[in-house]
């Protein structure tokens, strides 16, 4: 006989109020394994993982762990039976080290009073067994960089002495070393024994560092397969679904005039920056994060106070000093935090679609809003850019990443701008969503609009953009036109430092 | 509004609430019921609703204005004094109103300029203001106003106390502007989430300016209400106010973190507290009593609404 897998689940189902989550899945993961688990948004992942996690029960069928059935009736009980799982929002208390993060409600006494000796001991041991012996037990989590935040948060949950851990899109806040660091923790842990299911939307992660790869669609499972035999082609087309011949898609359109010019830009952070921007054009622009892509965009907008240099709206210097003078002039900018500064959460999609709109005079007579002219509105544009929601009046807080993009994306473009902004339009969203927005990114510039495209992604860059600019440390590195346009430059730029406007054909 | 969500709206339930009380006092107070005695809960909630209205905008905006007692106060008695010193009435409200703005405009700048916390700015203009209260009056109450004035407070139109129409008058506007305007709109955006409220093209300084504005304002008209209808300025009126006018915004189903809450709600709110307090005056409880049962019926009303809204999963 087979010895039995870490864990397993047997036909595993949720059934919400309406809605059919999770359907019928079977899913294996032996000791030493990582699983990549894949699928768009409302494929049912973190469904799949909340149950095995303990934060729901299955409405049917089965989770064995160690070949016994188990039963879990709060996360709690799941993190005793070995399974951790480290979600895509860090939990940790800023202001507290590492140490008493870690073993933050059971943190070892003696007589009352904090065994401060053995908390640093056992931490140490911890993070050394997971390769992470180069982290200060007694370091401040708030000073640590995001990379090391999130070692921190896979060492308390191996403290647990898990098993099975859970990792849900651990890379989407991490630069590429400190993802290679990570990837280096996943590989000593597998050595030991410890399964674990790895969810990214990332499939050259999934790639690099998954054994075998199981794929939702819809709440089933569609494939399951080695990861040796899988392709970027295979996989995107089962998640969505339908075959996809090209990703990426640069429309068909030529750059005309110059519209938006920056001149010598520099505020506290931006140093010299000169950028331009053209009719019937996508600019993508490159560089990680703190890059200085959005402190660009938003001083462009009026969001940030400029110090120096000179800006030029369709030929005419113009000084922005409120987003809502760009508005005015016909520029938008959508900010890449959705929940932090595009999205209005607890308001329905309409009112977000709007909202923009009605300060620059749409949908408006005499200060008063015209309800009605504003709903349709907001009902064609959900429809148009294929917001998935059951109506208008949906709460945003409860759709999925990639329909909230579309949402902000209705928002920009209600007022028919000519210039658009877009910082970060793809993160965190499925492909099916993805790809939509490459299409309409397309079709914009098609249409005659100027669109910057920001994005950490290369692929995505070096696919949709007529031009690229690499962004470091406040600077622009390089500008790279045409079959400059390819990962090896892109890197090369985004990652120097000190020089300014080197450009590349 | 769609029946379901109506049902299941913070105000309807806190009307319910209202209705339970209020049916509690009928069955228990055999005046409770009468005509005067209802009139005289709408009059008596109408000081506290008018301060209410300008405390929903604050509140909206995730803000807070802990001087608005004391501004009533200082109101009543700059009134009672330039009346004293042949100030024409028509002049003395106009004076009191733009008295209201500066007090907005002072707490707007503090707020958004120096970029202190509501908290703090409204907790030192709540002690200035009552301080220069007692230096003006020095400490003494202050009678004896012309009958036009007094008509704003005391006064009635048609048997309905002229005190009861501008509360209901003020509330209407207040309604419009909240619901159907940009400004309105603009409010809640701006307690529902400032940043976004800002990229989105929303002045939010000029929208703090406005809700600050307004609280004064409001203080202004209760100043006038209140010193008409007691036909005095007393240094030490209004006190607690700002707690009670808190209350009510809150028991209206309004939010701290701002972002949420309606006129009717707080109307509603103001209503209960007006009959709660109405009540147990006919029911002869004990002062110290009364402040208890008042405080549990807050913390009861925040707690059903709490409960609905608490997120149902981790």
């Amino acid at each position: 006989m087979k010895p039995s897998p870490l864990l397993e689940t047997r036909n595993l189902t949720k059934v919400f109020p309406g809605v059919v989550a999770l359907d019928d899945v079977s899913l294996t993961l032996n000791p030493g394994e990582v699983l990549g688990l894949v699928g768009e948004n409302g494929a049912g992942k973190s469904t799949l993982m909340k149950l095995i996690g303990g934060v729901y029960t299955p409405t049917r069928g089965q989770i064995r762990l160690g070949g016994r059935e188990v039963q879990f009736r709060s996360p709690k009980d799941a993190l005793d039976a070995g399974i951790s799982i480290v979600y895509q929002e860090l939990n940790l208390i800023p202001h507290l080290s590492v140490a008493e993060n870690i073993f933050i409600n059971r943190l070892p006494r003696r007589g009352g009073f904090v065994d401060w000796g053995r908390l640093y001991r056992q931490t140490r041991e911890i993070l050394e067994s997971s390769g992470m012996q180069d982290i200060d037990p007694r370091a401040i989590v708030a000073d640590l960089p995001i990379g090391v935040k999130q070692s921190v948060e896979i060492a308390k949950a191996l403290s647990y002495d898990a098993r099975v851990l859970l990792l849900d899109e651990p890379t989407s806040s991490l630069t590429g070393p400190e993802i290679e660091n990570l990837f280096q923790v996943i590989r000593r842990l597998q050595q030991q024994g410890i399964g674990i299911i790895y969810v990214s939307h990332h499939l050259d992660e999934i790639f690099e560092i998954t054994d075998r790869i199981h794929v939702l669609r819809d709440g089933k499972t569609v494939a399951v397969m080695p990861t040796a035999e899988a392709t970027e082609e295979v996989l995107v087309a089962k998640m969505v679904g339908r075959d996809i011949q090209n990703i990426y898609y640069k429309g068909d359109h030529q750059p005309g005039e110059v519209v938006l010019e920056a001149r010598g830009l520099s505020d506290g952070f931006l140093k010299d920056v000169d950028f331009k921007l053209r009719r019937s054009e996508v600019v993508g622009i490159y560089g990680l994060l703190g890059s200085g892509r959005t402190e660009l965009l938003k001083a462009m907008v009026g969001a940030r106070p400029v110090h120096v240099g000179e800006l030029k709206l369709r030929g005419r210097a113009v000084r922005m000093r409120h987003p809502q003078d760009a508005i005015r002039q016909g520029m938008v900018y959508s900010s890449e935090d959705r929940k932090g500064e595009n999205l209005f959460f607890g308001n329905p999609i309409w009112k977000n679609i709007t909202y923009l709109a009605i300060q620059v005079g749409h949908f408006v007579r005499m200060g008063f809003t015209r309800t009605h002219e504003e709903r349709s509105a907001a009902e064609h544009y959900a429809k148009k850019l294929n917001v998935k929601a059951p109506s208008v009046d949906v709460d945003v807080y409860h759709l999925s990443g990639g329909n909230q993009q579309k949402v902000c994306l209705a928002k920009a473009l209600i007022t028919d701008p000519d210039i658009i902004l877009l910082d970060e339009p793809t993160r965190g969203i499925d492909v099916g969503a993805k790809l939509e927005i490459y299409r309409l990114i397309a079709d914009l510039a098609d249409q005659g609009k100027a669109v910057v495209f920001v994005s950490s992604e290369l692929p995505e860059v070096i696919g949709c953009a007529d031009r690229v600019y690499t962004m470091s440390e406040g600077r622009i590195t390089a500008e790279l036109v045409g079959d400059a346009i390819n990962e090896e430059n892109v890197l090369k730029y985004c990652l120097q430092v000190g020089t300014t406007g080197e450009a590349a054909s | 509004m769609k029946l379901k969500s109506l049902l299941s709206s913070s105000e309807f339930i806190v009307f319910l609430g209202l209705l339970a009380v209020g049916a509690f006092f009928a069955f228990t107070s055999p005046v409770f019921l009468t005509k005067f005695n209802l009139l005289n809960i709408l009059l008596q909630s109408s000081i506290q609703g008018i301060i209410a209205i300008g405390m929903t905008f604050v509140i909206l905006t995730a803000g807070i204005d802990l001087s608005v007692g004391s501004v009533v106060a200082l109101s009543g008695v700059i009134m009672a004094l330039m009346l004293h010193a042949g100030v024409p009435v028509w002049a003395v409200i106009l004076i009191n109103l733009l008295f209201g703005v500066a007090i907005g405009l002072f707490h707007g700048f503090s707020i958004t300029k120096i970029g202190m916390a509501p908290f703090i700015v409204t907790l030192a203009t709540m002690a200035m203001a009552r301080g220069l209260t007692m230096v003006l009056s020095d400490g003494k109450t202050i009678f004896d106003f012309p009958a036009s004035f007094e008509f704003f407070g005391a006064g009635a139109i048609g048997g309905v106390s002229v005190a009861v129409i501008i509360f209901l008058l003020y509330a209407l506007i207040a309604e419009v502007v909240l619901r159907s305007t940009v400004l309105g709109r603009n409010i809640y955006a701006v307690g529902s989430n400032p940043k976004a409220a800002a990229l989105s093209g929303i002045r939010t300084h000029w929208v703090l300016y406005f809700v600050y504005v307004v609280s004064g304002v409001s203080c202004a008209i209760a100043g006038l209400v209140l010193t008409g209808r007691l036909g005095a300025a007393m240094p030490t009126a209004a006190t607690g106010y700002e707690l009670d006018a808190i209350a009510a915004v809150i028991i209206g189903g309004a939010s701290l973190m701002g972002g949420k809450g309606t006129i009717i709600g707080t109307i509603i709110g103001v209503l209960l507290i007006g009959v709660i307090n109405n009540g147990m005056n006919l029911l002869n409880v004990p002062p110290f009593w009364q402040s208890f049962l008042k405080g549990a019926v807050i913390f009861l009303a925040v707690m059903i609404d709490s409960l609905k809204n608490r997120p149902s999963e981790v």
